[in-house]
């Protein structure tokens, strides 16, 4: 496996766990626990973001691995 | 009208009777008895009892006389709600029996009771050695409460200054195969989300003795089919994990890379997601 794809499954898992907290936090009946939910669910929003634009440095890097 | 007759409709309505006036006291009267619902009870029994046998006695007196005796523990539960001295009257005052771990020995008497029923109230709440009480209270209706020193409670997350997510009730949506419409809407699920997650598990609604939804919205089931192994949820451990993962391939990637602003990039946001999982990690534990 490349950097690239490594890099690129992380996103994907983050992503994955922002919907995951997202929903949780639908789902949850408790206020309190609904808005640290909601909080950690911008935090990875947030790293996602950052990691999704690195992974567009490295395609540049390595084209021959460009992909999605 | 025979006599056998007679009777069989006299306690077939001297049953209404007393069923109705009971279900008018309240619940208070079966649960709690005072001194004064105590007495009442009896009467109202006896009496209830001598009118269905005895062909003779008038059934409007008997009425009357059950009406009155009903009447009586109402009113005074009225005015107890109102005035403190009355209830302490009507109700009786709870007596101390045990202050700062030491026996009250005037009190005991004064209830009647001795050291051996003292030490078998004790041991009905779990308590052998006197010792480990701190307070301890024979209560108006004849229960015994224990409060323990404090070494001897039992350990709360509050002791141990640890953050725990607050739990709701949960609420039974399934109950022999029947989906129930009103503790789902409750709780602010529906019919779709029932079938998606009964799906999840890989079970069929007619085979569910029992589904039980908490406030996180994960289901529980309990099968006809006991043979079957049903998995316990789990959603919010696996989304820790992945969290916990990632975190850690961001600081492997903060390792790997020669670019100097990719592996700031990295770290900064390895440690702000370190900092998220210490967060929400009492929540998403199971």
């Amino acid at each position: 496996m490349t950097i690239a794809s490594e890099v690129k499954q992380c996103v994907a898992s983050l992503k994955g766990v922002e919907a995951g907290l997202s929903s949780l936090a639908l789902r949850t009946q408790d206020d309190e626990s609904k808005r640290i939910l909601h909080e950690t669910m911008m935090v990875v929003n947030e790293v996602m973001k950052d990691v999704h634009k690195r992974v567009g440095e490295l395609e540049r890097e390595e084209p021959q691995y460009k992909g999605f | 009208m025979p006599e056998w007759l007679q009777i069989v409709l006299r306690s077939l309505f001297f049953l209404i009777v007393l069923f109705l006036i009971t279900k008018w006291l309240g619940k208070k009267q079966i649960s709690q008895l005072s001194f004064f619902e105590y007495v009442t009870g009896i009467t109202i029994g006896n009496v209830g009892a001598e009118l269905a046998t005895k062909v003779e006695g008038s059934i409007i007196n008997g009425v009357l006389s059950i009406l009155v005796f009903a009447l009586a523990p109402f009113i005074a539960g009225l005015v107890s709600l109102k005035s403190k001295t009355i209830r302490d009257l009507v109700e009786g005052k709870a007596s101390v029996f045990i202050k700062d771990g030491k026996v009250m020995e005037d009190n005991l008497k004064k209830e009647k009771y001795t050291t051996d029923e003292l030490l078998g109230l004790l041991r009905k709440k779990d308590v052998f050695d006197v010792a480990d009480v701190e307070f301890g209270l024979l209560e108006a209706n004849g229960d015994f409460s224990v409060m323990l020193k404090k070494q001897n409670q039992p350990l709360t997350a509050k002791d141990l200054n640890l953050a725990v997510a607050s739990v709701k009730e949960a609420q039974t949506v399934i109950m022999d195969g029947e989906i129930l419409d009103e503790p789902l809407s409750t709780i602010g699920l529906n019919r779709n989300w029932l079938k998606t997650e009964l799906d999840k598990l890989g079970v069929t609604i007619e085979n569910v003795f029992l589904g039980q939804a908490n406030s996180n919205g994960e289901l529980n089931v309990d099968l006809f089919d006991d043979k079957i192994k049903v998995p316990s949820p789990q959603e919010k451990p696996l989304m820790l994990a992945t969290l916990k993962k990632c975190q850690a391939d961001l600081e492997l990637f903060a390792l790997g890379t020669e670019s100097k602003e990719a592996k700031e990039m990295y770290s900064k946001n390895s440690e702000k997601l370190q900092k998220a999982i210490d967060h929400v990690a009492f929540i998403l534990k199971n």
